[in-house]
């Protein structure tokens, strides 16, 4: 990787309770569906994930704001993962959260153990991750939710739907991503 | 799903914010206000398909907000946000038309059930109206009228392109007669034994429009229990209209152009290839570069489709058009309610000329309909249009100092009675000045 290669960094915060080859396994398979090279950096510690006092669980938005300023050069987008529950103000709790069109998004293992036994189906659980994963990701490309069901980009509205959903792009969204990297090359 | 416009009205910024960055994440299209009194100033200048409402806010309330908004609009859906504890104003809002509502934090699945509940429920209603649309296209409104400039201009255009056989893009503002023009194009071409198909993209959700446009294989999914040819087969042989092409999706675009390049395409469900020969005609009332711009809209669609492109003019563009507008239209609607009016007014069509018709002809044909119903003698008077009221008049800027001057002269003669000698003291001017004005307008008292 030279020095001015643009890559993506992945984010680990704190101890995620996996080990290293499967993070090295989930920047593999983001280079595939984004075609960047990837790079492990932990930017940011669990001390730095304040729950919500009444809530207990901790604010998404704000993260992403410390990530995107926390980017290292020249990495051109973040994905974190944390163990922690996370939601945003409105909604009881998300599975993730993305700067729509920017530079950081964050993904939460806390409910992808969901009717699974972690020990008994790791791939199940490692598969979800990864799907959480390209999907934030995908927004941070400008890619919103898409109505086909197999679509990494679709919005699951059961953990059933997310083990349902292949780990990839369907050809609306690989041509929308193209369009969008070509963009953002000519911006 | 389809995508909606959704206003958030909420007084905290941090729920106002949440919820547009996940409804954005969704493809739909956000904007905010922080109080009942920005979201009313909002909705007068845009037409959204959802509101969101917090309940409780500082100044006015999400009920105030409701009632205000649903007495304008009662087609937009308001869906209510409230705290827990407050569920009896919840109530009390739903017997006040709102469509439902969530209690906060809701959880993120119900927030996307109702939103694309309402987008289901308004799009069949479009689609109904857009069919009774097409149904007065047909028994009343079968051809274009005007003999001003502007629009023999569009006459010869629609002429050249007919003999052509190019994609065509018609561009106008709602009610401009886009829909007519292409007809035009179609009864004038080589294909006009052909069938004309259209297509409303806008009345359909995404899901829908796909299979209404590719048709779909027997067992596609749940409902698909027979096979169902789509429009594009067909429109085999003849000219497919696209109305309201501006409002389809990225996906949708994307599958759009592949036929519009190849002219061959799948059914939903299907694997064999299915060619089809038809003319395509597109119209939009949106700014498609702007959107272009800002990315809701593809380049290299755009560029298939633009192929000959014209504008229709809006009716304050060719305004001397009105009085055979009008005539037109008396004479149908007179014939299908068997009324005895046989014109229009003097005054009303002063009205009429002064009005600047933001629904173009459409509204001018809505407009003399309703002026037939409620006429009680043998002439439409200006009382009988629905034009004729405070609230219709748009602030003339766009008027002359001649249009202004006769607007005032009329209203000021009118007001008086036609007493000259007072109306000249009002005006700030003497007698002979006045009766020269009125010489030179043209202004007649009625009869």
């Amino acid at each position: 990787m030279g020095p001015s290669e643009l890559t993506i960094v992945i984010s680990p915060i704190g101890d995620l309770g996996l080990d290293g080859a499967f993070l090295a396994w989930v920047g593999t398979e983001v280079q595939k569906v984004f075609g960047f090279p990837t790079q492990v950096v932990p930017l940011l510690d669990e001390a730095d994930l304040v729950p919500d006092p009444l809530r207990g669980q901790v604010h998404s938005t704000p993260i992403l704001e410390k990530l995107a300023a926390l980017l290292p050069s020249p990495a051109i987008k973040v994905l974190a993962i944390t163990r922690v529950d996370l939601f945003i103000p409105v909604l009881t709790h998300v599975y993730g959260e993305a700067q729509l069109g920017g530079k950081a998004c964050i993904i939460s293992t806390y409910r992808l153990e969901e009717g699974i036994c972690i020990n008994a189906s790791p791939k199940t659980y490692q598969c979800r991750i990864l799907k959480e994963a390209i999907h934030e990701l995908g927004h941070t490309f400008n890619l919103r939710h898409c109505p086909e069901h197999t679509c990494i980009m679709h919005y699951c509205r059961s953990i059933r739907d997310v083990d349902r959903k292949l780990e990839r792009l369907c050809r609306y969204c690989r041509i929308l991503l193209e369009d969008e990297i070509k963009r953002q090359d000519n911006s | 799903m389809g995508h909606a416009k959704i206003l958030i009205v909420d007084d905290e910024l941090i729920m106002r914010e949440s919820l547009a960055g996940w409804l954005q994440r969704d493809g739909h299209e956000t904007d905010t206000a922080a109080s009942g009194e920005e979201a009313l100033e909002k909705v007068k200048d845009t037409r959204f398909d959802i509101l969101l409402v917090d309940i409780k806010m500082e100044g006015m309330s999400g009920l105030d907000v409701l009632k205000q908004v649903k007495e304008n609009d009662p087609d937009v859906a308001v869906v209510m946000i409230t705290a827990y504890g407050s569920i009896a104003s919840a109530i009390e809002a739903m017997k006040n038309g709102a469509y439902d509502y969530l209690l906060k934090p809701f959880d993120p699945n119900e927030l996307g059930v109702i939103i694309e509940k309402i987008i289901e429920h308004q799009a069949q209603r479009r689609e109904t109206l857009f069919l009774r649309e097409q149904y007065k296209d047909r028994t009343r409104f079968e051809s274009m009228i005007g003999q001003s400039e502007a629009l023999q201009k569009i006459f010869d255009l629609i002429e050249d392109v007919a003999s052509t056989d190019s994609t065509v893009l018609i561009t106008g503002e709602t009610g401009t007669g886009k829909g007519l023009a292409a007809r035009a194009i179609h009864t004038q071409s080589a294909r006009c034994l052909g069938p004309f198909v259209v297509v409303n993209c806008g009345a359909f959700p995404e899901h829908l429009l796909e299979s209404e446009l590719f048709g779909y294989q027997k067992g596609a999914f749940t409902d698909a229990k027979t096979t169902k040819k789509g429009r594009l087969e067909l429109a085999h042989g003849g000219t497919l209209f696209l109305d309201e092409i501006g409002t389809i999706s990225m996906r949708m675009q994307i599958d759009l152009l592949r036929v519009l390049e190849d002219r061959i395409f799948y059914r939903v469900g299907g694997t064999q290839p299915i060619e089809a020969d038809f003319r395509v005609i597109a119209a939009t009332n949106r700014n498609i570069e702007q959107a272009i711009k800002e990315g809701a809209f593809r380049e290299d669609f755009f560029y298939r489709l633009n192929v000959i492109s014209f504008t229709m003019p809006p009716l304050r563009e060719h305004k001397e058009d009105i009085p055979l507008l009008a005539e037109h239209f008396l004479r149908r609607f007179t014939q299908e309610t068997n009324k005895p009016i046989d014109q229009v007014s003097r005054e009303a069509m002063d009205e009429m000329m002064l009005y600047d018709w933001p629904g173009n002809v459409r509204e001018l044909e809505n407009a003399i309909e309703r002026a037939v119903v409620v006429a009680k003698g043998r002439r439409i008077l200006p009382q009988d249009l629905p034009i004729f009221r405070p609230e219709y008049r748009t602030p003339p800027a766009n008027k002359s100092l001649q249009e202004m001057e006769r607007a005032h002269l009329l209203t000021v003669l009118k007001e008086n009675e036609w007493n000259i000698l007072k109306s000249a003291r009002i005006l700030g001017i003497d007698r002979s000045t006045l009766y020269n004005k009125i010489r030179r307008y043209r202004i007649r008292k009625p009869s």
